[in-house]
């Protein structure tokens, strides 16, 4: 059990994951930084979570403020409170969790002495709608800069916080690379536009440039996993086997603000996973990333983890270790796989094959063809699975109502082919919502709105009938506005954050606590617009919010590709075909760290190899900067 | 043959409820690589059988887990046999012998322990701690079904002493003790002054007066909450602690495992 030391000349950190214990517990995130910083000399960490409603009742009716769960200490106490932001909804409880601690939410209303708050995740990417109540955001990987960080802050803890001296301490934090102070830049409007965000000082950098960790070998963390008491969502061992995705598919902000791949070496994964079974206790482990069958050598890997012997398990039977591969690629699920993770027990299975027509996938650059995921469907129930979950999202760029009805016909097929197998067989569809991210070629796309996603829903459901061998389940298309309004805000959405907020709307992305009318009416009181703000195609002129962070992608290369994506044209994953300078790696000097030199799965995604499957490389590759100008951005609304 | 584990859950620990017990216990299990046998099938699941479900909150010092070893475990330790009673000794349960705990390389993370339950005790979380493991044969009813009736200790918040010993006295003279609880969403009454074996004031703790109890467990269990009402109306209850989960032996009442430095103490009690 890991025990945070305490001492007044450590610099304290509460790092806090906005929702309930039991989602934010396994996040791999916090619990590196927390281990990064209690192993430093001069830094200590604890964790705490958003307390669910009745709690908060509790406690604001008994006056006892936010607290760790590691030693009960007042959050109002520490020197840093460090918010994970993983989603947007999770923002009123950032507001919420930081007016529990007992400060005020608006960081120029805090005094000088009071805990500084900070936040990091992939929400950082775009930092403005929290800008007013986060003193510092991080951007990027984190491993490396909560240390500089800490050695500000704990020379001006050393000198006593006097009064005055926060906004010195704030500057000197916007001097950290991959550090950004929103109280150390200026915002011009013109109207509803965004004319400019500038630094106010000469030492404050005007674009805030991402912290990317070149290699995953030096951070072999967590080392010490935690192992909750209680049940929490990822119950298992987790080990993270690459970061970075270069498949290129252009809704994923993930897959785009995390560039270049960087692979674990193959012996440290297997360490990692050896001590941390041995350590915690579990018989499960989860290969972490963001497409686990893209790891070079994943076959071989999962084959020596569930083999008897293989591995030493600390005297359990080697046998019952079960391997998850969360994010699954169909092109990549082989019978070899397939046979491989169903020797433990079997866990569900999920593919994500995000639309239902080819030409559809061909504009996201998901380059699956039907015959992939008919052949990963046909892999897993002929291993024994009888249930599989097929993931979709709906409202996408040129999406058109028979590509929104082949989702059904995609989810019968595949139903059908279990059938061949066992009589049990069913899948279930979810279908979400678009939501356009920033830092994504479709950050220009005119998301749609609630009535028309409801409208494809509708659809989906009527293509699928009475069918009782496929369930569809969606996601409520209000909330999808709500997550459209912060995840392409700028700082004046903040004013709806606090709004929502102060009535009590926590917990927003719990659909029991979802309340659209809320936001509507934040919406109106701030003199905002829904179309401005959500529903809008952008130009390519446009000054986005986010333009002074930067995540390494060149402009142009985001505004090429969204324009490829609209002539329906395909980029290759660089990181198996020659570089096409998306700015990743050549801003920074890294490069990818990847140990096989073609996709381990075959896949073709345009790296012209032959495919297990034998069709056809389904990618037509164009040489770049070529895409006709006059591509409009044709929204399915 | 079975290995029958006793343990506490006090403190912070009490809060976490019955489920989450299980899964606590079973990755203790793996961490000390006890070779416990798992079910068949397309899931399989450690075997593991609790006695008397504990109610979340209430702390103890008389949990039992029953886990079947695998056939071919290799044992030491205290045998099998005189009933299914048994105090413990230091028990020895390996995988084969080249697992051996505490043959484990020295620098190896492995516990250097030789005892299941000194082993377990530092695999599970603080405040479960590991008072006795005895191996049975496995044979004879579940703990379940064995459990006659639990020892409880409780304190009322702000009773004093010798309140309570009126109280004790009236409550115990009563023929009938009626008294209402929650169940399933819906009130019931019932009369528990049945299901009270013993019941006597024993100190005071810094909350009040701290009473213990045997309350039977058929044919159902009461709990020690249900007698607060009866006892002190304007009261609740403080904390409750579990001491005892008694069988029915051959000797009168008795427990499944008890820990070998209370066997005299316990001994003691059994003839008193
Ligand atoms: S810079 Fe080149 S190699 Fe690196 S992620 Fe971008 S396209 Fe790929």
């Amino acid at each position: 059990m890991q025990q945070p030391t305490l001492g007044p000349h450590l610099t304290s950190w509460l790092l806090t994951y906005p929702d309930t214990y039991e989602v934010g517990l396994p996040n791999q995130g916090l619990q590196i930084l927390y281990e990064l910083l209690n192993e430093r000399p001069d830094s200590s960490a604890e964790r705490t979570y958003a307390p669910w409603i009745d709690l908060e009742a509790e406690m604001r009716a008994h006056g006892l403020p936010l607290f760790s769960v590691d030693t009960h200490r007042a959050a109002g106490e520490f020197d840093v409170i460090a918010f994970n932001l993983s989603a947007e909804l999770v923002y009123t409880n950032v507001l919420n969790c930081v007016d529990l601690a007992g400060l005020e939410v608006r960081s120029s209303r805090r005094n000088d002495a009071d805990p500084l708050i900070g936040a990091g995740g992939h929400c950082a990417f775009n930092p403005e709608p929290l800008a007013d109540f986060v003193d510092f955001f991080v951007v990027g990987d984190g491993e490396e800069v909560v240390g500089e960080i800490t050695e500000v802050v704990g020379a001006w803890k050393r000198a006593g916080k006097r009064a005055g001296t926060r906004e010195g301490v704030l500057r000197e934090l916007a001097g950290i690379e991959g550090v950004y102070v929103p109280a150390m830049y200026d915002v011009a409007y013109d109207g509803a536009a965004l004319v400019e965000v500038t630094p106010k000082y000469p030492d404050v950098p005007p674009l805030v440039a991402k912290r990317t960790v070149a290699d995953l070998a030096d951070w072999p963390y967590p080392r010490q996993q935690l192992v909750p008491v209680t049940e929490v969502v990822h119950d298992r061992l987790s080990v993270e086997v690459f970061r970075g995705c270069t498949r290129g598919c252009r809704f994923c902000q993930a897959g785009m603000i995390t560039r270049p791949v960087r692979e674990r070496p193959a012996a440290q994964v297997r360490e990692m996973i050896s001590t941390g079974l041995k350590r915690s206790g579990y018989d499960e482990v989860s290969l972490m990333s963001l497409s686990t069958a893209d790891y070079s050598g994943i076959a071989e890997l999962v084959r020596d983890t569930v083999s008897a012997g293989a591995l030493e398990t600390a005297g359990a039977d080697a046998k019952r270790i079960s391997v998850s591969l969360p994010s699954l690629r169909v092109d990549a699920f082989t019978v070899d796989v397939a046979a491989q993770v169903s020797r433990a027990r079997r866990t569900g299975l999920t593919f994500a094959p995000e639309a239902g027509s080819w030409r559809l996938r061909q504009i996201l650059n998901k380059l699956i063809t039907e015959e992939d995921l008919y052949g990963a469907v046909r892999s897993a129930y002929s291993q024994g699975w009888h249930r599989m979950k097929l993931y979709f999202l709906t409202g996408l760029p040129s999406e058109m109502d028979p590509d929104t009805e082949a989702i059904a016909h995609l989810a019968e097929t595949c139903a059908r082919i279990g059938q061949e197998y066992t009589k049990r067989a069913s899948v279930t569809v979810s279908l979400g919502g678009f939501v356009p991210k920033p830092h994504t070629p479709f950050q220009w796309f005119g998301q749609n709105p609630p009535d028309e996603l409801a409208r494809k829903v509708r659809l989906v459901r009527s293509a699928l009938g009475r069918n009782r061998r496929v369930q569809l389940k969606w996601h409520d298309p209000a909330a999808s506005t709500a997550e459209g309004i912060a995840s392409r805000g700028d700082r004046r959405v903040g004013a709806v954050i606090e709004y929502v907020w102060r009535r009590r709307g926590t917990f927003q992305e719990w659909s029991e606590r979802f309340d659209l009318g809320l936001w509507e009416e934040a919406m109106a009181a701030s003199g905002l617009s829904l179309d401005w703000y959500v529903y809008r195609h952008r130009g390519e002129s446009e000054v986005l919010p986010w333009d002074h962070i930067g995540a390494g992608l060149h402009r142009d290369f985001l505004w090429q590709d969204w324009q490829d994506a609209l002539a329906g044209h395909g980029l290759p994953d660089c990181r198996w075909t020659p570089c096409y300078d998306c700015g990743a790696c050549t801003e920074y000097g890294i490069e990818h760290i990847v140990a096989s030199p073609v996709a381990p799965n075959g896949g073709s995604q345009g790296t012209g190899q032959d495919l297990a499957t034998g069709h056809l490389v389904p990618v037509e590759l164009r040489p770049r900067r070529l895409a006709s100008a006059g591509a409009s951005a044709g929204g399915g609304a | 043959m079975r290995l029958r584990v006793r343990f506490s859950k006090t403190g912070k620990i009490r809060f976490i409820g019955h489920r989450d017990v299980a899964r606590v216990t079973e990755r203790a299990v793996r961490r000390v690589g006890l070779p416990v046998a798992y079910s068949e099938g397309f899931s399989p699941r450690m075997k593991m059988s609790f006695g008397l479900a504990l109610p979340t909150g209430y702390e103890s010092d008389g949990e039992f887990v029953e886990l079947p070893l695998i056939a071919d475990a290799v044992v030491e330790g205290s045998a099998p046999g005189g009933g299914d009673q048994g105090v413990s000794g230091p028990v020895i349960v390996c995988q084969t012998d080249a697992h051996r705990p505490c043959e484990h390389e020295p620098e190896s993370s492995a516990p250097s322990y030789c005892t299941v339950a000194e082993a377990l005790s530092e695999a599970l979380p603080v405040g479960m701690e590991v008072s006795a493991a005895v191996l049975t044969d496995g044979r004879g009813p579940s703990l379940q079904a064995a459990t006659r009736s639990c020892g409880w200790q409780f304190d009322i918040v702000g009773l004093d002493p010798a309140a309570a010993e009126k109280a004790v006295a009236e409550f115990l003279a009563a023929g009938t003790v009626v008294t209402e609880r929650v169940h399933k969403g819906e009130t019931v009454s019932s009369n528990v002054r049945p299901s009270v074996e013993v019941l006597q004031v024993v100190g005071c703790s810094d909350r009040g007066a701290v009473l213990s109890a045997v309350l039977s467990a058929t044919p159902r269990v009461v709990r020690p909450s249900e007698l607060v009402p009866a006892l002190a109306p304007a009261h609740e209850m403080g904390i409750a602690r579990r001491t005892h989960q008694w069988t029915c032996g051959a000797a009168g009442r008795a427990e499944p495992a008890v820990p070998a430095t209370c066997a005299q103490k316990h001994k003691e009690l059994i003839s008193g």
